[in-house]
């Protein structure tokens, strides 16, 4: 633990110390302009902008709030959203959760491939699939109304963000000792009586948790609420429009940030619970014995929502397959690979900037990420939680408010920045390895605080100096959680697109936005193909580095790619 | 007369299919008597857990009975069983107060608060947790939590007790204590028990019955004395306590005696399986504390003390012997006998009544 009170003397000896080993001295000072630089000053720009009116300090965007409905109904209408698409995500995600992890449902493998199958995936391809499903010319036309508005968004974000709460609760329901069930059979409880006395309350904050999760990522979705929001307008793209259309940058300012707000309260939230972690089991060894022979009635209309889940997960994709062979959706269903020609010939430099920027940022970001990691969780140093506060802050802040701050903080030179930014293939790789950075960091310093430093000083003990013991004993248990990491960053940067479409350029541009582009021009076999071939990188990438973790350790921890 | 309560018929586990068969419990029969604790003994894998699992009902045995009390209790789901478990590592509910844990199961079972009160209120002090009510699991010490997970299981005063290796989570010297009061609570009210563990001396005290398994299948059942001084095997009598074997051949059979030549001298021993015949090769079970040693003589076995450590209670030495083998000997109260150093030939005798004769298996 760091004491929170340090005298004046030690905090005299750690600059001494600091000094001393200049290299460490200075990374730490160029780490700290980067942050600043690349991480709180956009989100300061952002808040500046949104009190400012003329060049003076005012509070009238906020006032325009209470009286104006394009502010009120947007954040109205994003809350309510949330609200549902947490909801019913969480309900479905448990359900999986404890279908994987406490009955004998057969496939599970399967399952669990295809329940995380949308995170690798951007979720505009759901949504795309939702067109080419219920739209005007889908095939179950209007089998569940209006799919432009809240319907189609609850349909798509559930399917899009359910996962997220699946990976959540999953863990929670492992942590969850088998045996604490059994003691409860034990004393006379039925099947429900353990899981309203039992498993609910010992889950409820990790289903808390996971709901937060969801609720987050739904209000910060952009590329869903694009293609199919219509009339019922949400902040991100409400956000999005002031600024690229009306050019408003107070306004669009203004929606971020009110969107920025409940986003912030809610992730700490769900840091804080999380961090109370109160009813892990109390002792003793695990054990891995479940009682499996559940009744019918209850393992049916489980493994009967599962089933479920996952036809629709296999529908939706199914679809943009069978779409993107299509000659005219609903019109000419003639096969045919025309699409994926003209995809290539409109595309191709989409394609090529977006792998090659990825491949540049990815690992930059592992790196440097590893190294804060590092840095946070094994030294001292003055600012060493102001380092991790703005370095976790991007993982909090929607990418709306992050490509806005982008905007306004690069299009001209300043002081921090001497140079423009916008427009060049600079911005953008910045932007995408400060906001994939929080990743990357989580995933080290759970590697290395799981490295109990007496293994290091077995090593120092054993005659190795210190560089030695970094190399041979350190650097080898980090190293999978490195790989995932640089799985991860590059998986997040190819399919990320609320900030990136803020600052991609003619010059520079991104792979997800060519696929809205298609969509926004009803070119759906096309932006069909185009998002298989996206799906497909990502795919062959997390498949490749997964070949190089299982090459590189036997015994090592594994990491899940998939965060 | 006690009679059978708890009775296993040809009670059989497997896991797995086809191939990967595993066969956990192979058809074993046991009765225990009311009030009796009986242990279930053996290494890991024996089979000892998935058999206590099945009396629980936790497992759905494959083939084969649990009766209780006369009663076949296959169909009854573990939570209507009159069964009660002490958990290994105890399985507390981490969410509810000592007193909740206690209470859980006389809530289900819906009796009335005043009734609980009452119950839970002596069964604390009877196992010792008085004042504890409020706390969480967590604030308890190791040896608190295990009273609390027996305190729940006795509470529901069950017709059979179960326990799975309550004490292995437990320093030594608590280990010790527990088990005397796991004891005195279980005769003083009378529970019939079963116990599994893997720790000979955990069985040995704490049984009036010691079931020994291995691979699935009861090796032997008996008192611990016993088992002791007449395991019908070698896997039990190394399993039950030291033991070291001689190979030696029978010279002459006698009524209660049995005449050996062990490495051309004679050694005598009772007699007790009686299907042991004159010529046969057989296998001493001989305890290291039935070992003398003193100066080398002429009529003595002659062996060379090739390590000794000192306990302070005792001695052990380990001393090569005439065909190779290394034998372990105990001296207590060494501070009475002469000490012998390393590479000294000394002349060893066997307590006779205490040496005990297998067959070859």
């Amino acid at each position: 633990m760091k004491q929170q009170s340090k005298s004046r003397v030690q905090q005299i000896n750690e600059i001494k110390k600091l000094i001393r080993e200049p290299f460490l001295f200075i990374s730490i000072l160029v780490i700290f302009y980067l942050l600043i630089v690349f991480v709180l000053f956009p989100i300061f720009q952002v808040f500046k902008t949104s009190f400012m009116i003329d060049g003076q300090l005012s509070l009238k965007n906020y006032r325009d709030v209470l009286r104006q409905s394009y502010y009120i109904r947007p954040l109205f209408n994003s809350i309510l959203l949330g609200l549902i698409v947490a909801t019913i995500g969480t309900f479905v995600g448990f359900v999986f959760a404890y279908a994987i992890t406490r009955t004998p449902m057969r496939g599970k493998g399967i399952f669990r491939l295809i329940a995380t199958f949308p995170m690798v995936s951007p979720p505009f391809v759901v949504a795309l699939a939702c067109i080419l499903l219920f739209g005007r010319s889908g095939i179950f036309a209007g089998a569940i109304g209006n799919i432009y508005g809240l319907t189609g968004l609850t349909v798509v974000e559930t399917i899009a963000y359910a996962p997220t709460a699946f990976l959540a609760l999953i863990g929670v329901l492992q942590a969850i000792d088998p045996s604490l069930e059994e003691a409860a059979m034990d004393c006379g409880a039925s099947r429900g009586k353990v899981f309203s006395t039992i498993i609910f309350p010992l889950a409820l904050p990790g289903i808390v948790s996971a709901w937060l999760l969801v609720f987050i990522q739904s209000l910060a979705d952009f590329g869903t609420p694009m293609i199919l929001s219509g009339n019922y307008q949400v902040l991100s793209v409400q956000a999005y429009l002031q600024i690229t259309g009306m050019f408003d940058l107070a306004r669009g300012s203004t929606l971020a940030i009110l969107l920025l707000v409940p986003t912030v309260i809610a992730f700490y939230l769900q840091k804080y619970l999380l961090s109370k972690k109160s009813y892990v089991t109390v002792t003793g060894k695990p054990t891995s014995a479940t009682i499996k022979n559940l009744e019918w009635y209850i393992k049916y209309p489980i493994y009967a929502m599962c089933f479920l889940f996952a036809l629709i997960v296999l529908l939706f994709y199914g679809m943009v397959v069978w779409g993107s062979f299509q000659k005219l959706w609903g019109v000419d269903s003639t096969l045919t690979l025309r699409n994926y020609v003209q995809m290539w010939k409109i595309g191709k430099k989409y394609i090529k900037d977006s792998l090659l920027l990825s491949l540049i940022v990815t690992p930059i970001t592992g790196i440097l990420g590893m190294f804060i990691a590092y840095l946070i969780s094994r030294k001292q140093f003055i600012g060493r939680n102001l380092m991790e506060f703005s370095s976790m802050l991007t993982f909090a802040v929607p990418g709306t408010v992050v490509g806005i701050g982008y905007i306004l903080a690069f299009n001209n030179p300043s002081f921090l920045m001497p140079v423009t930014l916008t427009g060049t293939s600079i911005i953008i790789i910045t932007l995408l390895i400060f906001r994939n950075l929080p990743v990357g960091i989580r995933n080290g310093v759970a590697a290395i605080e799981q490295i109990d430093p007496s293994i290091e000083e077995a090593s120092i003990d054993l005659g190795a100096d210190s560089g030695t013991t970094f190399r041979k004993i350190t650097l080898p248990m980090i190293t999978p959680a490195f790989f995932s990491g640089l799985a991860n960053c590059f998986v997040r940067s190819m399919t990320a697109i609320s900030a990136i479409i803020f600052v991609v350029s003619g010059r520079w541009n991104f792979i997800t936005v060519a696929v809205l582009g298609f969509v926004d021009n009803s070119q759906y076999a096309q932006a069909a193909a185009m998002s298989l071939l996206l799906i497909a990188i990502v795919v062959l990438a997390l498949g490749l580095i997964q070949l190089i973790t299982n090459r590189l350790g036997k015994g090592m921890q594994s990491f899940s790619i998939i965060e | 007369m006690k009679r059978a309560y708890l009775e296993l018929k040809q009670l059989t586990k497997a896991f797995g299919k086809g191939a990967d068969m595993v066969v956990a419990v192979d058809a074993i029969d046991l009765e225990v008597q009311e009030g009796d604790l009986v242990t279930l003994l053996g290494p890991s894998g024996c089979g000892k857990t998935t058999t206590l699992r099945m009396i629980a009902g936790f497992h759905t045995p494959t083939s084969g009975d649990v009766m209780i009390d006369g009663v076949s209790v296959n169909e009854i789901p573990p939570n209507k069983r009159p069964t009660a478990m002490v958990f290994q590592n105890y399985a507390l509910f981490p969410h509810m107060t000592v007193f909740e844990n206690i209470a859980y199961g006389l809530r289900i079972r819906r009796e009335s608060d005043e009734q609980v009160k009452e119950k839970v209120a002596r069964i604390m002090n009877l196992i010792g947790l008085e004042g504890l009510a409020d706390r969480q699991p967590r604030q308890l010490s190791g040896g608190q939590q295990q009273r609390v997970s027996l305190a729940r299981a006795m509470v529901m005063e069950p017709k059979v007790l179960l326990f799975d290796e309550p004490l292995s989570n437990l320093d030594a010297k608590l280990r010790v204590s527990t088990r005397l009061e796991i004891r005195k609570l279980q005769q003083r009210l009378g529970i019939t028990s079963v116990y599994v563990t893997h720790d000979q001396e955990e069985a040995m005290t704490l049984s009036d019955r010691v079931v020994i398994m291995d691979r699935g299948k009861i090796q032997q059942v008996g008192s611990p004395v016993e088992i002791y001084s007449h395991p019908v095997n070698r896997f039990v009598a190394g399993f039950m306590g030291k033991a070291n074997f001689l190979e030696a051949t029978v010279k002459a059979l006698e009524e209660t005696e049995i005449v050996l030549e062990y490495c051309t001298k004679t050694i005598q021993a009772p007699r007790w399986d009686k299907r042991i015949k004159e010529g046969d090769e057989v296998t001493v079970v001989v305890r290291p504390e039935s070992v003398f040693l003193e100066e080398s003589q002429e009529d003595l076995i002659e062996g060379t003390v090739v390590n000794s450590v000192y306990f302070g209670s005792q001695m052990l030495y380990e001393i090569e012997m005439p065909d190779g083998k290394v034998l372990q000997a105990e001296i207590a109260d060494p501070q009475d006998h002469p000490q012998f150093a390393k590479g000294h030939t000394v002349g060893l005798s066997f307590k006779s009544r205490s040496l005990h004769v297998l067959a070859k298996e």
